[in-house]
């Protein structure tokens, strides 16, 4: 209420003053807003840049309205649509029963997704919600992470059309409605942890407290701790299916430029590490404002730097016996894209392999093709998010541009 | 330490322009069932979309995912209007993405006339205020991003001011800080510009 009187009384101050400006030299009327988290950060040289981020096709698009043959995957994989219709798809989370849950940020919503007498259907399943990107399921209950809270839906495959009253697990994540990197991803750790992160309130600021970092709440007392800072915004974290390490993506700073800082495939062994934001980025680069008087060696770098702005989201290990061989233990992770380089790459899902020291031997497209016009505005027609393992082995990824769901399956010749 | 060129980001928003006006991906059997659909919009907003009343928006010729964006926008109560909210609110995405294309398909009606001088005003504004940036060089839109080029001026001016108030609905906060930059005596001159603008 308060905010709205005094953005009623900016505006009055301006209409009442505006025959002033007449004769003035121009001059910014008494309500000034800040920048967008996006432009934040941009130098004056930078403020008539068209580059821009690209917004979402709220309503989707139909699978049969796309080139969906382009998309290409290595010899002997295949790659299909599994859903469409299901709009901002964001991450995905498996039930025990084969519910597939997907989560969105701007829709407010949370669908499952079931086969019914072979058909595939896709509920709303719930509504309302505040930016619910993170959603995990756990022992028949499904976690949804909005920008305020965690809370949990009990027995919710046996409930899917008509899911029970959400309880609270923790809440106040964002008291003070946080620019920036808001939204949250959400994760069970092997220590039945949540883990979820809270963004950086901007593109390159001071963080407050308990700000870019990577969180865990107990879920059965509520109590939260900080586990990893340092980290700008993290929307995709999972632990080595053999160390039970963190590994987690992070995304860098905008507008130093096209090719610096690159993004982050990071891990966190052990709480109370520092990755660096917003002094240090990619391991090695100062920040040229926060960085002066520090340096990079008091944090810990990335265990592959990624490429700038590509902006890496979901990743998993695969585990699964689906695939060839060597593809078992490797990371694959979702590039939701770069807008923020004159020349794009990315929105493809990439391939880690890493070898016996946790070291990445090799960084490789897995699926590519929605990359058509790397100086094209917008320069894809789908955008990767999250990648997620089924129970026969083969993986499913979101992209939240279309609203579909597609799956990629190998078979032995 | 940049790497942008002012060469690059020119040629990089003429191609941005011409690339939106060459590929209309919309499916013919869309547009047809859009036209359909469509009655019930005509009776305010024409029904090619260019509305009589100048408080009442252009539609012609928007870029596809600017109208189903704000359609979906206005069904789930984001942007507030009683009206729209009525009409979306009995529509799927499906019809969303037809009335898209039929709308995005049909012609813009003539610009509106305007003094030399006040074309000089509106045009250094519309730069001065980054108006081009998202918009295009010629204001005709881009994806999300509405065309303001033969905008009804009124229509225009009640938009700005409610971004400036805090009360027009703002997906991402760059238009409450862009009209917020803007000072209050300027709105007049600049919205009768962008009506003043030509579409293809």
């Amino acid at each position: 209420m308060s905010t709205r009187i005094i953005l009623f009384a900016a505006l009055l101050s301006a209409v009442v003053t505006a025959p002033a400006y007449a004769q003035q030299a121009p001059a910014a009327p008494a309500a000034a807003a800040p920048a967008p988290s996006w432009q934040q950060g941009r130098s004056n040289e930078q403020a008539s840049s068209t580059l821009h981020p690209f917004a979402p096709h709220m309503t989707g698009r139909p699978a049969k309205d796309l080139p969906i043959d382009k998309l290409k995957v290595p010899a002997g994989f295949k790659v299909e649509v599994w859903a469409d219709d299901v709009p901002e798809a964001r991450s995905l989370a498996l039930g025990s029963k084969g519910t597939v849950f997907v989560s969105n940020r701007n829709a407010k919503s949370v669908y499952a997704i079931v086969d019914k007498n072979g058909k595939r259907e896709v509920k709303t399943l719930l509504k309302g919600l505040n930016t619910p990107n993170g959603i995990v399921f756990d022992k028949g209950t499904l976690y949804v992470a909005e920008r305020h809270q965690i809370t949990r839906y009990d027995d919710i495959e046996n409930n899917l059309d008509n899911a029970p009253a959400p309880k609270l697990v923790v809440g106040n994540l964002d008291p003070q409605n946080q620019p920036g990197h808001f939204w949250k991803f959400l994760a069970m750790g092997p220590d039945g942890k949540l883990y979820y992160n809270v963004g950086a309130p901007g593109n390159i600021v001071m963080p407050s407290y308990f700000q870019a970092t990577i969180s865990r709440v107990d879920i059965k007392t509520g109590v939260v701790e900080e586990y990893a800072h340092g980290v700008r915004n993290s929307v995709g974290f999972t632990w080595h299916p053999v160390t039970k390490a963190l590994w987690f993506t992070e995304h860098g700073r905008d507008w130093i430029s096209d090719d610096l800082p690159n993004d982050e495939l990071n891990t966190a062994p052990r709480k109370g590490m520092n990755f660096g934001y917003p002094y240090c980025h990619q391991g090695d680069l100062l920040d040229p404002e926060f960085g002066k008087n520090k340096s990079c060696a008091e944090f810990t770098g990335p265990v592959q730097k990624l490429g700038p702005h590509i902006a890496p989201l979901g990743l998993r290990f695969y585990t699964g016996k689906m695939f060839p061989a060597e593809y078992k233990n490797n990371l694959f992770i979702a590039m939701h894209g770069s807008w923020n380089r004159t020349t794009k790459h990315g929105y493809n899902i990439m391939r880690v392999v890493l070898d016996k020291n946790g070291k990445a031997a090799k960084y490789e497209p897995f699926l590519e093709g929605f990359l058509t016009d790397n100086k094209g505005d917008p320069p894809m027609w789908g955008r990767p998010v999250d990648v997620m393992q089924m129970a026969d082995g083969a993986m499913l990824f979101t992209d939240d541009y279309n609203g579909i769901v597609y799956r990629i399956s190998y078979k032995k010749k | 330490m940049t790497d942008f060129r002012p060469t690059t980001l020119i040629a990089a928003a003429i191609f941005a322009a011409v690339f939106i006006w060459t590929a209309p991906a919309v499916l013919a059997a869309d547009i047809e069932a859009g036209k359909r659909k469509a009655e019930t919009c005509a009776a305010c907003h024409g029904l090619s979309g260019n509305s009589t009343d100048p408080a009442i928006p252009s539609i012609a010729g928007q870029p596809a995912q600017f109208i189903s964006t704000q359609l979906y926008f206005f069904r789930e109560g984001s942007r507030k209007n009683a009206q729209m909210l009525a009409i979306a609110s009995n529509l799927k995405n499906a019809d969303l993405n037809d009335l898209a294309a039929y709308f995005s398909v049909q012609k813009a009606a003539p610009a509106k006339t305007l003094a030399p001088e006040k074309i000089e005003t509106g045009k250094r504004l519309s730069q001065q205020f980054n108006c081009v940036a998202c918009h295009g060089a010629t204001l005709l839109g881009q994806q999300h991003i509405p065309r303001l080029a033969g905008q009804h001026a009124e229509y225009l001016r009640t938009q700005l001011r409610g971004f400036q108030a805090g009360t027009r609905f703002d997906m991402d906060g760059n238009m409450t800080s862009a009209a917020r930059a803007l000072p209050a005596a300027e709105i007049d001159v600049l919205a009768d510009y962008l009506a003043s603008l030509g579409t293809p």
